[in-house]
């Protein structure tokens, strides 16, 4: 790969790209520079709103609704992407260009069989006939590892995991052999454990076939992995570009070093209070199914005031189901919940008002989790009226307080709806509206994962220090064991609605672990450009995938 | 040849000129072919032909300005949101709200503006137009006018009462159902089923017949034809707003069904109720006209365009337009309401942000 006689694929000059909003045009990209030659793999990182994907479709010569690239030169090729006509460029997208989404299971359509979807392209371009494209297709579901290549394609969408899904979409990107496929955020929606076998894949494949990819994400040891140069965007601006090597080992600017820095917050871990102290949430052998279908089997553990839970897991390990049955919305078919040593009933209908201010929720997607019609002062207001009867003066001035404890400028945001916030912002006033309840017992269900790392470090440190002044019990949710690491006291890891492993934070992070949690740890990417290589080899190539579903 | 056709091809090639010259393209492709059709126009059908596409011209240009004057006059008078939201709003929906709105005037003011009383008899039967009469007076020598504006009041009134009780019965019922769910749920569905399945008209029919018809027994009758067109779409819609997460941190708040509905569900599901709301109407209206025609509607002498289609129909024959006017009514109000209605779903299918 180290070749330095390659050619020119693409090369982007002071690509300039304006947004249409509130009836006049902004830019948004403010004169990039971007070159590519062919087998070379680039990664672009930075926050949301950076530009990242959008770039990543003006590789294509593609301007999403709404923006349009207002100045600079696309050049694909040898072919000015900018003037050429839009059905030429068409002509190039699926064949010379692909593009992978973040969302495999978004951007197949469910109607059709994977392999209709896949032949497509070839078919229409006439670069192949149906059978040979289906064979093609099927050798490349064999190279990037997929059970059953013979059979898998002729399934549908849904009958397939999500893994399967986004390394099949990688498969159809590949179908006419293009020049440059652009990935966007391939693995942002996947588990650890399934995220390492689809990174796996796409490397394998983009190196086999010599081809040449934008590869956008924002988790950087995804990237490091993944690309031969990085480079660091901020706000429509480049803010450097170097070699992997380069960039991970000595980041020249602020920004990238703060980038680096993010993974490293992390405090003390606390030990469970001696003596008789009650636990505030005791969870004790619950077993809960959705209709016929079993769930949760024999759940167990207790979570004891001003300490943090992390329980981790896959997705469909039954980590948020255990959460809804705390908060009654599943009642359990046995087991109970005790709070603060009382039993609760096990749904949330029969449940009083005091019981049910006890145990408040944050959720991960701070969009659908604030109402969008009803202004901030009212979505925290609500909780402080219905529960302690605040009316007035005194309701504003609580509102006004819970603003200020979550270092949220009072007079700026009070009238505001949601809309008009950021992201982070949003799950700020996730985190009032439930601390406005005073619970003793918050249950944080993957609160960060939908953030950029730094946004996710400030909600981080935040619910910190509430900790610490609330002295508030947290069960936190997560599958990303970075956070993990940086916040919990003790640690539960679930596994198919059990409890597989569990113990305090130190212990679990050093071995010996259980070999679930193992696999887990050892999925989480590093910043070591090497890790995927140095993983794979512990592993054996071959049996990546069944590690995960043994 | 007439000076008539000379200024008519000159205006016309003259403005296309202008239009090419300063290169707007629409205006001079729109120009030059009415040019052109106006050619063939000219030699199959006369001089009178001519005139009538100028009279259209003329009307439309009239429709346009009078869309767009009202567009400005409601930008200044209106304040904040409205003011923002008429300026953006194509001319269509500006000129469905002058409509409205002069209807609206009509129906309320009708007393004052209907030169004669309702079922004032006041010349012959099918008297012909003079400088009493506007439009001349219907088979039992009534003046038109007056019925007509009388008319808008009636017709009117009543399908909009009707409208509303169908959307309070339909839109409260199914939010209910889609925050209950389960037994309610079921059992709402089932009744809308059945009342569906009935042909609407034919059950007004029967219900009208049996009910003996007066307006209150029209009004309530439509509302239950109706409102289950509207307890679909107020679940559909309303169904996706309760799996929301807001939704489940109110109900783990311990929130009641009433400020479930109120204050998080219905605020969420307004856009599309109000555009439904329109599209209701239109057919509401329709259906009370259609019944008057029929006999089982508003009972005269009340005045009622569908039944005043139906009493002077006999002069189409004649060559009369004057039943048109009543027909041509019921026609813009439907127009004019789609109008406003389509802005409003293209507003709230979220194109404008």
């Amino acid at each position: 790969m180290a070749d330095t006689k390659k050619d020119l694929l693409l090369k982007i000059r002071d690509l300039r790209i304006e947004g249409y909003s509130d009836e006049k045009w902004l830019e948004i990209v403010h004169g990039i520079d971007l070159t590519l030659h062919k087998g070379e793999v680039m990664g672009l990182i930075g926050e949301s709103g950076a530009g990242k994907s959008t770039i990543g479709l003006a590789a294509m010569g593609f301007a999403r609704d709404g923006c349009r690239i207002s100045g600079g030169s696309i050049e694909f090729d040898g072919m000015e992407l900018t003037t050429t006509s839009e059905s030429d460029r068409r002509a190039l997208r699926g064949s010379r260009i692909a593009y992978v989404a973040q969302s495999a299971a978004a951007s197949f359509n469910p109607a059709h069989k994977i392999i209709d979807q896949h032949t497509e392209a070839p078919i229409h371009y006439r670069i192949r006939k149906r059978l040979e494209a289906q064979e093609d297709a099927m050798e490349l579901y064999e190279r990037l590892r997929l059970p059953n290549p013979q059979e898998i394609g002729f399934r549908y969408p849904h009958q397939v995991s999500g893994g399967q899904l986004q390394r099949a979409m990688t498969a159809m990107a590949m179908a006419c052999r293009p020049d440059l496929i652009i990935f966007d955020e391939p693995t942002t929606a996947l588990d650890v454990t399934t995220q390492i076998e689809v990174l796996a894949a796409i490397r394998d494949i983009v190196e086999q076939f010599n081809t040449a990819a934008i590869y956008i994400t924002h988790d950087l040891a995804v990237v490091a992995q993944m690309a031969d140069t990085i480079k660091v965007l901020l706000k429509g601006n480049e803010v450097e570009e170097a070699d992997t090597e380069t960039m991970l080992s000595n980041p020249k600017e602020d920004y990238t070093k703060s980038l680096w820095a993010v993974r490293s917050f992390k405090r003390e871990q606390k030990e469970r209070p001696g003596g008789g102290a009650v636990p505030v949430v005791s969870v004790q052998n619950v077993d809960a199914s959705y209709g016929d279908t079993p769930v949760l089997h024999d759940v167990s553990f207790d979570i004891y005031a001003g300490m943090t839970v992390a329980v981790v897991g896959e997705s469909g390990s039954g980590k948020s189901t255990t959460a809804r049955c705390i908060t009654g919305l599943l009642p359990p078919s046995s087991g109970k919940i005790v709070m603060n040593g009382v039993e609760m009933p096990p749904g949330y209908k029969q449940r009083s008002k005091e019981q049910l201010r006890q145990a408040q929720m944050i959720y991960q997607m701070a969009d659908t989790a604030l109402n969008p019609k009803v202004r901030i002062c009212d979505i925290i207001g609500r909780p402080a009226q219905f529960y302690m009867g605040l009316k007035g003066g005194a309701l504003k001035s609580r509102v006004d307080e819970l603003l200020d404890l979550i270092e949220l400028e009072p007079s700026k945001y009070y009238s505001r709806y949601p809309t008009e916030l950021s992201g982070g912002q949003k799950q700020r006033i996730g985190i009032a509206r439930a601390l406005a309840a005073e619970p003793n017992f918050i249950i944080c269900d993957e609160v960060t994962s939908a953030l950029d790392q730094l946004v996710a470090e400030g909600i981080l440190k935040l619910l910190d220090r509430l900790q610490k002044e609330l002295n508030l019990a947290y069960m936190f949710i997560t599958h990303d064991l970075a956070t993990v690491r940086s916040i919990a006291d003790e640690v539960v890891v679930m596994k198919q609605g059990e409890v597989v492993d569990s113990g305090p934070k130190n212990e679990m992070f050093t071995p010996p672990h259980h070999p679930y949690t193992d696999l887990l740890l050892s999925s989480v990417p590093e910043m070591d450009p090497n890790w995927l290589t140095t993983v794979l080899e512990e592993r054996g190539v071959d049996n990546i995938g069944e590690a995960a579903t043994v | 040849m007439n000076y008539f056709v000379i200024g008519y091809y000159a205006l016309l090639i003259g403005a296309s000129c202008l239009a090419a010259y300063y290169s707007v393209r629409s205006a001079f492709l729109l120009l030059f072919s009415l040019t052109l059709v106006s050619f063939i126009v000219g030699i199959v059908g006369g001089e009178s032909a001519l005139w009538t596409i100028t009279i259209c011209a003329g009307i439309l240009a009239l429709c346009i300005g009078t869309a767009y004057a009202f567009r400005e006059f409601l930008v200044i008078v209106l304040w904040g949101e409205g003011s923002k939201a008429i300026k953006t709003a194509p001319l269509t929906a500006t000129f469905g709200l002058f409509v409205i709105m002069t209807y609206a005037i009509a129906g309320i003011f009708a007393p004052i503006i209907a030169p004669y009383g309702e079922a004032e008899v006041i010349a012959g039967a099918f008297a012909p137009a003079d400088e009493n009469m506007l439009l001349g007076a219907d088979q039992l020598g009534r003046d038109l006018f007056s019925r007509l504006v009388f008319g808008a009041r009636n017709t009117v009134g009543i399908a909009l009462l009707a409208t509303t009780f169908a959307f309070v019965l339909g839109a409260l019922a199914g939010l209910i159902a889609a925050t209950l769910g389960g037994f309610f749920d079921n059992l709402m569905s089932r009744v809308v089923d059945v009342i569906m399945s009935v042909p609407s008209l034919i059950f007004a029919l029967l219900l009208l017949s049996i009910m003996g018809t007066n307006a209150f027994v029209l009004i309530f009758i439509i509302a239950i034809i109706y409102a289950p067109r509207v307890f679909r779409l107020t679940r559909a819609v309303a169904g996706n707003v309760v799996v929301m997460d807001y939704i489940e941190a109110a109900r783990l708040r311990g929130e009641g069904l009433w400020y479930l509905i109120r204050r998080e569900i219905l605020p969420n599901s307004t856009a599309p109720l109000i555009a439904e709301f329109g599209l209701e109407f239109c057919f509401v209206f329709l259906l009370v006209a259609g019944l008057s025609f029929l006999g089982l509607g508003i009972q005269p002498p009340t005045a009622d365009w569908g039944s005043m289609v139906r009493e002077n129909a006999t002069l189409i024959s004649f060559g009369e337009i004057t039943p048109l006017f009543p027909a041509g009514a019921i026609a813009l109000l439907t127009v004019a309401v789609n109008f406003v209605v389509d802005w409003m779903l293209f507003r709230s299918s979220g194109l404008k942000g």
